[in-house]
């Protein structure tokens, strides 16, 4: 169980897929204007990536390492386009502002580099912890994102066409915010703020780790 | 440590084959039980789009071919469908034209609202990639009110009128051009029909 806990904290904290180990930022860059898009493409990120982290992991042992990336690309494929399916038939106005950046979660490079790197080497129960941790780094990173850029680019967030939340009239949105370079501005930050972060935490770690052999050694 | 299958030919073959048919079967089965809801989401969606741009209408019927027939000259603004409103009584209440003039990232997908006389009753944005935030605003309230009013055999008058939105010009502008668009495909080929086939 702590394992499990140790490789899910892991997706969120110190192997953020997008502040620490940088992948996928394509969709993440493109998708976070707006809180509501950002959700539930996180969303069918944690779905897609556990899924096929779970189907990839209890079949590790049967795909042959030659053949491995067909059949990763198969399975993920086959979960992306569940995932547009439904997406299409049951919230069509989330679907249309996501557009085509659904569909290519299939070429994430975060979910096949997750699928190469950790569910094909792993135990399904660790894989689980993985998909998930991860899924909800993404989810969380790509939230603040959006809320930072529709709160600042546009003066408010609209989620499902109800007002979370708006600035004073008097501020006036910069454009820049929404367009991509506003992006790559405020994800800079975000990742500096992550690396802090996990800076201090792997200090306080180090730290206490040290006092307990100290104490053992008594 | 259990060792994995090897690479050996029929063992590569018969992986990929086992892994793409349980694929499409399982796509097959999400594609029946999500199909009829993303119909009935999309003829929704296109029912919303035209009650929004012609309010007192009862029902729709569609005579896009009555518009490709008369060949209208829209400036390279492609004409998707053309509807006619119906009261309640089968009268003409009006048009809803579907436009789709070029923004500043793709088509802006629209449908422009007609009463019997060619003044715009209403615009809706139906769809587009609008930067968001910016080329966005042209779905938004105020902008598309200032459509409303225009007649279709004045229209160079009204389009002197016409406000685009600071930083988005190109979008602005597209929507501007889709409505002229459907005007012009009021006066030359619905026009006259107005009163005739009312019925059928």
């Amino acid at each position: 169980m702590r394992q499990w806990l140790d490789v899910f904290r892991r997706g969120i904290a110190v192997d953020n897929p997008l502040t620490i180990l940088m992948i996928g930022l394509c969709a993440t860059l493109a998708v976070s204007t707006k809180v509501e898009g950002a959700l539930f493409m996180g969303l069918a990120v944690v779905f897609v990536l556990s899924m096929s982290s779970v189907i990839i992991s209890s079949l590790r042992l049967f795909i042959p390492e030659l053949v491995r990336i067909p059949v990763f690309i198969v399975v993920i494929a086959s979960f992306v386009t569940i995932v547009d399916l439904t997406m299409k038939a049951f919230v069509p106005d989330v679907y249309t502002f996501l557009g085509v950046w659904i569909p290519l979660i299939v070429v994430n490079c975060m979910i096949l580099g997750r699928a190469e790197a950790f569910a094909y080497h792993q135990p399904v129960r660790l894989a689980i912890a993985d998909g998930l941790g991860m899924g909800s780094g993404f989810t969380i990173v790509i939230v603040a994102l959006a809320a930072i850029r529709e709160l600042f680019g546009s003066g408010e967030i609209v989620f499902f066409g109800t007002r979370l939340l708006a600035l004073p009239g008097w501020y006036q949105p910069p454009g820049i915010l929404v367009l991509f370079p506003g992006a790559f501005i405020v994800f800079g930050f975000m990742a500096a703020l992550s690396k802090w972060y996990n800076a201090r935490v792997s200090k306080r770690v180090r730290q206490t780790s040290a006092g307990c052999t100290i104490e053992e050694a008594r | 440590m259990p060792r994995r299958a090897p690479s050996t030919p029929l063992n590569m073959v018969a992986t990929v084959l086992v892994t793409c048919v349980v694929a499409a079967t399982s796509l097959a089965f999400t594609y029946e039980v999500t199909r009829d809801r993303i119909v009935q989401q999309e003829l929704e969606a296109e029912r919303a789009a035209l009650e929004a741009v012609v309010p007192d209408a009862e029902s729709f019927q569609d005579v896009s071919d009555m518009v490709a027939e008369a060949e209208v000259d829209t400036e390279d603004v492609p004409v998707e469908s053309a509807h006619r409103a119906l009261d309640a009584d089968g009268a003409t209440a009006g048009w809803a034209v579907r436009v789709a003039p070029r923004g500043y990232a793709g088509p802006v997908a629209m449908v422009v609202g007609l009463d019997r006389d060619g003044t715009v009753l209403g615009v809706s944005i139906v769809r587009m990639r609008e930067t968001p935030g910016l080329g966005t605003k042209i779905a938004e309230q105020w902008f598309i009110e200032q459509f409303v009013g225009w007649e279709s055999m004045d229209l160079d008058a009204w389009r002197d009128e016409f406000d685009a939105i600071a930083g988005a010009t190109k979008s602005s502008v597209a929507v501007r051009e889709g409505v002229s668009a459907a005007c012009a495909v009021y006066l030359e080929a619905l026009m006259d029909s107005g009163e005739g086939g009312g019925g059928s």
